[in-house]
Order: structure tokens, then C-alpha cells, then sequence
């Protein structure tokens, strides 16, 4: 599965036009990554289990991407060394991806609460 | 016939389906309908703060069985995950290396006692500070890692005592303490909101549950039901972020002021506890510290920097350019005197705190504080007046005058005590100022075993438990730093004892 996503990724960033994990519009009034287009060929159900009305777990996620501490973060855009989101001082493991992540709109991680400067809505 | 532990009779309408799961509202074993347990755990535990990590572990560890813990929020930790990792240990292996061999618990108490003004529970600050050590052992066993030969004397305490966590927050503890769950095989749950107790008369018997809710939105996620078979441990922490509830218990606590709390401090559970009969004391006591900046999230740089600011530099209004308090006063008198700085639709006019440049330059309160935008440089008083709006020549007027009382050494406007004061000569490090709610003194009654007390009966709640700082009556008047922690790691270590004996009693 991750090298079907690199293959997705390489692909998109080569395209040039939309970065991987932008907003794009989907269908409708719904707004997706572009990455994840793929997955919304078959629908809700990748994500939302059951129904789209049901809210999404984790568990999508990991299943493509891995878990929190094995998923690299660009080090060179970190504002200092140990703000790492990925291996968050105050969380850790114990932090869902949709502390910080969203798929349909944009958000400000979690640490933002504090650290204003440090993180940016993506 | 159904065993009634299983199915147990609801109101009507609580059983209505969606509009009545959309209103969390009170259970009553009273009228038709059944529960339909969707899960059960032997012990239950409610918030994932110090108080519930250390709960949880420690029950696990007492063989009481399967335990569950329910965070509403998206991350494990609650408030101590961003708290600061300040934690009093009397007797603890740095101090006793420093040659502190004068301290003990009893040493801390008095501390708390004279803090608490009266209104401490001296009983259950002795329980604490009795078990300090098992909590400080508690942390190295699950990995935590202190600052090596780090410790020292925080406000209102006697002796040298705090230690600080490597990184300087409580994150270092709370992360040791859940990997070390997970592995022991504790279930941690995110998004877990806590609708209502299932009660069987004096007795809680489990817990109606918002599986998959996301944080403020009640109608998100689904109701299920949880069936606690020994135990429920309310660990869900204070309610500093709850507006309405802090201008319900305490009108003077102004609308305006920020909090150093994590967004989730809103303590439903305590009130849902209350609605069952849990006796709340000294709600009123919330503590509020004037050393919080308006430029930054949580507790932030602001205080490090202030320690700065208070002694080497001056707090000047933005509205008439001067000097309008003591800054070496205590907190309280600080914060009213702040806190008076208004313009003229009364929204605050955040005084400005501002000391030399370059002599701290290096200093790292100094460095995040600039890199984080929370403080700036500036390198003239006419630069100070214009991005902060004050009136230039009233400041100038006001530095001259202040540097003049350096020099004397006597400062006749506030009685300040001058002899860490410096003269003024920028370029400056500027921040701005205004008070935040910090911590809950108030909260559930608890016995010294940490059962919580129905004020019906006075007598506890069978099988319901509370711990840390969503129980009340502790500290009394005012909390001393660097002992939540200590009280919530002890009181996790206490509770499931506890517990342990309630089920031996009750065979």
C-alpha cells in the first residue's frame, strides 16, 4: 500500500499544477485532497464507516499512511527541532490525526493553541 | 428474567432515540425502556490527565481487571499534557544530592496550609505528600526523565523541592504514562464524551457514552452505553475554560481574561456528578495569574520572561503612557491593577512590560519569547510609542522619572522594593500583559480515599471515585505550584487501592 501512495504522490507532484494533500474540489459541495482522489471513486466508505453522516476514526488514515511516529515531517520547515508534530512532546502517540489533520476543509493543527506562530492552517 | 446489571430501566425519554441523545440529560433507574449495555470494563476511568494515566496504570497493576479510559478530546494528556512539568517532591534523589536533608512531607503541608489560608484539607494534603515518593518512582518506572541536578524553590514553598521534566512540560509524563498502558494492555479511548451516569439507586452502575464526538459539538458522534462493573474514576480535571460555569461561581472573574488551560477544561463530568448528587465545595475558588500575555496561547512564555520584566524592567499603561502598579506585588494586587487598564468601551488596554535589551539578550526567555512573536525588540522609547499607541511624551517622562528612582534606589509612586530594578536604556524587550484563569481549587468532596461524597447522605457513592483537580476542597484558598501533579499522580496511585479494597469489603 505505501508504494501504491508514493507512486500516487510521485505522480501528482510531477503534474505540477496541484500539490499532493491540497484542497480540491470534489463533487458537489464537498472539498477533498487531491491526493485522496482515488479514494473517492468509490464513494464515503473508505473513510466514514457506513455512511458519510458518520464521523471518520483514525483508522483510515493509518492504514495508507502508518502511524503517527513512522510518517516523516519535513524537519526543515519545523520552527525549532523539537516542535516535530509527529513526535509531539505533549501527545506523542496519543494524538489522532484529526488533532491537526482535516480532509474536507482546512484546519490549524492542534499545537496552534499554543504556539500561534509556529504551525499554519493546511 | 433479565439480570437487571444488564438491563436496567431508563426514562422514557432518554430511550426517544435521537432528539433525546442530541440533550444529555439525567438517567433515572425510573420508568420504561432498557439499557442495552454496548460495552463493559471493570473500571472505568473519565480523562486522560495526570490523575487518569496514574489511575489507570495503577489499577491495572492492582489486578482489578479491564480498564478503560474515555478522553473526549482528539489528543491523550487532558491539561498536563501542556502544563509545565513542575513536580514537588519532598525527599526526592536531587534534593537529598544538594544536601537538602531538612525536608519532608509534613515540611510541604505546612507550605499548603499556610497557602490553602484555612480552607486546605490538611488530612488529605498529608495523604499526598505522604505517598510523594511513590509517585516520583512511579515516573521513573514508566521512563519519564527529570533535568539532571535540577531542582529548586518555587513560590510559597520553604524548601527546594520542584524538579522539572527534561522538556519542561508535563507532556513527558503523561505520553511515559500512556505508552506504558498501552503496553500493559489498558484501552485508551479519544473522542469519548461522558452524556450521563447509569445510577442503580446510590450506586453508579456505568456511563452513557458520545462515541466518535468532536470537541465542542454535542451533536456529533453516536450514544453508546458503557457498563463499569467495579469501578468509575472521574479524573476529567477542572473547568477553567467554562465560561459560563466561572461567571456562575465567581462573578468577579473577569470575561476578558484568557486561560493557561487546554481547550477541554469545561468539567461537564463534574457537573453530571453534581446532577447525581455529588457534593461540589469551593467551586468560587479559581486561581488566576496576572502574569499571562495576550499574544499567546496556553501558559505560554509570558511568566518565564515576566521574571525578567517584574524585576529589571517597568509595566507601563498604554493609555496615559505611565507606571501604574508595584510590579514585584503580589498576584492578586497585580492582576486588579492590570486588570483596570481599560479603554473607554471597557475592553482591555493591555499595559505593556518592558526591560533592557541587550544584557539578556542570550538568555533563552528571552530568545523563544522574540522567536515566537509573543515579545519584540525595540530599539527607542518613540518606537515603543508608536507600535504600542501610548502617548510618547508621557512615556519618556515616565522612564526618566523611573530610572531616576533606580538610581535612588526608593521608589515613592508604588513602594516597589528597587534593589533588582535597572536603569532604562534600550533598546527594550516588550511584551504585553494581561491576567489568565489558571487552576480550580473547587470541585467534587471527596473522602481521604478519593470516594466521592453524595451531600444527601454525606456518605460516598458507591463504586464512583474522583481524583484530581475535579474534586475540590484540597488545597483551600490557593494551590501552591508544582503540586497538581504531585496530587494527581498520588491520588491515581491511592484510588486504585482503594478500589481494591471496596471490592475485598464488598465479597
Amino acid at each position: 500500500m505505501n508504494k501504491l501512495l508514493l507512486s500516487i504522490l510521485l505522480s501528482i507532484s510531477v503534474s505540477g499544477t496541484v500539490m499532493a494533500g491540497d484542497l480540491i474540489h470534489i463533487k458537489g459541495n464537498t472539498q477533498g485532497r487531491s491526493n485522496h482522489e482515488f479514494i473517492y471513486q468509490d464513494g464515503c466508505q473508505t473513510c466514514h464507516q457506513g455512511s458519510g453522516k458518520k464521523n471518520a476514526t483514525d483508522k483510515a488514515c493509518v492504514e495508507c499512511h502508518g502511524d503517527i511516529n513512522s510518517i516523516p515531517v519535513d524537519e526543515s520547515k519545523l520552527a525549532i527541532p523539537a516542535a516535530n508534530p509527529h513526535k509531539s512532546l505533549h501527545f506523542n502517540k496519543g494524538a489522532s490525526c484529526l488533532a491537526c489533520h482535516a480532509e474536507h476543509k482546512k484546519q490549524a493543527p492542534v499545537c496552534a493553541e499554543c504556539h500561534r506562530t509556529w504551525f499554519k492552517e493546511m | 428474567m433479565q439480570d437487571r446489571r444488564n438491563f436496567l430501566k431508563l426514562t422514557a425519554g432518554a430511550a426517544v432515540g435521537s432528539l433525546a441523545a442530541t440533550l444529555p440529560g439525567t438517567v433515572q433507574a425510573k420508568t420504561c425502556g432498557e439499557i442495552h449495555w454496548d460495552e463493559n470494563a471493570d473500571v472505568i476511568i473519565v480523562g486522560s490527565g495526570f490523575a487518569g494515566l496514574s489511575a489507570a496504570l495503577n489499577a491495572k497493576r492492582q489486578n482489578l481487571g479491564s480498564v478503560l479510559v474515555l478522553e473526549k478530546m482528539l489528543v491523550i494528556g487532558g491539561n498536563s499534557a501542556v502544563n509545565g512539568g513542575w513536580l514537588a517532591i519532598p525527599k526526592n534523589p536531587i534534593q537529598l544530592a544538594q544536601g537538602i536533608n531538612d525536608d519532608s512531607p509534613e515540611e510541604l503541608v505546612k507550605d499548603q496550609i499556610k497557602s490553602g489560608r484555612g480552607m486546605q484539607n490538611d488530612a488529605a494534603l498529608r495523604v499526598i505528600a505522604n505517598r510523594a515518593l511513590d509517585a516520583y518512582h512511579l515516573c521513573i518506572n514508566t521512563g519519564v526523565k527529570f533535568r539532571e541536578g535540577f531542582n529548586i524553590q518555587v513560590g510559597g514553598h520553604n524548601k527546594a523541592r520542584a524538579m522539572r521534566t527534561q522538556h519542561g512540560t508535563g507532556g513527558d509524563i503523561t505520553t511515559k504514562l500512556y505508552e506504558a498502558g498501552v503496553k500493559e494492555g489498558i484501552d485508551y479511548r479519544l473522542q469519548h464524551y461522558i452524556e450521563d451516569f447509569i445510577m442503580d439507586g446510590q450506586k453508579i452502575i456505568g456511563v452513557k457514552v458520545r462515541k466518535n464526538y468532536r470537541f465542542p459539538d454535542l451533536t456529533t458522534g453516536s450514544t453508546i452505553f458503557i457498563k463499569a462493573n467495579k469501578a468509575v474514576v472521574l479524573a476529567n480535571g477542572g473547568f477553567a475554560r467554562n465560561m459560563a460555569l466561572r461567571a456562575a461561581v465567581d462573578p468577579s472573574l473577569d470575561p476578558t481574561l484568557d486561560c493557561t488551560n487546554a481547550l477541554g477544561a469545561t468539567g461537564e463530568v463534574t457537573l453530571t456528578a453534581m446532577a447525581h448528587g455529588a457534593l461540589p465545595v469551593h467551586m468560587n475558588l479559581i486561581q488566576t495569574g496576572h502574569w499571562g500575555s495576550p499574544d499567546e496561547g496556553g501558559f505560554g512564555w509570558s511568566n518565564a520572561l515576566l521574571s525578567i520584566g517584574w524585576h529589571r524592567g517597568v509595566a507601563i499603561s498604554v493609555l496615559n503612557g505611565k507606571r501604574f502598579m508595584d510590579e514585584r506585588a503580589d498576584r492578586k494586587t497585580c492582576s486588579e491593577a492590570i486588570m483596570k487598564n481599560r479603554y473607554a468601551d471597557n475592553s482591555p488596554a493591555y499595559p505593556v512590560v518592558f526591560f533592557n535589551h541587550d544584557k539578556y539578550a542570550k538568555d533563552d526567555r528571552v530568545v523563544r519569547a522574540l522567536r515566537d512573536k509573543m515579545a519584540w525588540k525595540v530599539d527607542s522609547l518613540d518606537e515603543l510609542a508608536a507600535k504600542f499607541n501610548i502617548p510618547a511624551a508621557e512615556l519618556k517622562r515616565s522612564v526618566a522619572e523611573f530610572n531616576q528612582h533606580v538610581k535612588n534606589r526608593k521608589d515613592p509612586l508604588f513602594n516597589r522594593k528597587m534593589d533588582t530594578a535597572e536603569v532604562l536604556t534600550g533598546p527594550f524587550v516588550v511584551s504585553r500583559i494581561w491576567p489568565k484563569v489558571h487552576y480550580c481549587m473547587g470541585g467534587l468532596k471527596t473522602d481521604l480515599d478519593a470516594r466521592a461524597i453524595d451531600g444527601r447522605s454525606m456518605a460516598p457513592i458507591q463504586n464512583l471515585y474522583a481524583i484530581g483537580e475535579a474534586t475540590g476542597g484540597i488545597h483551600g484558598e490557593a494551590r501552591l505550584s508544582s503540586t497538581s501533579c504531585l496530587e494527581c499522580l498520588t491520588m491515581g496511585i491511592v484510588v486504585a487501592e482503594t478500589i481494591k479494597a471496596d471490592i475485598q469489603g464488598a465479597v
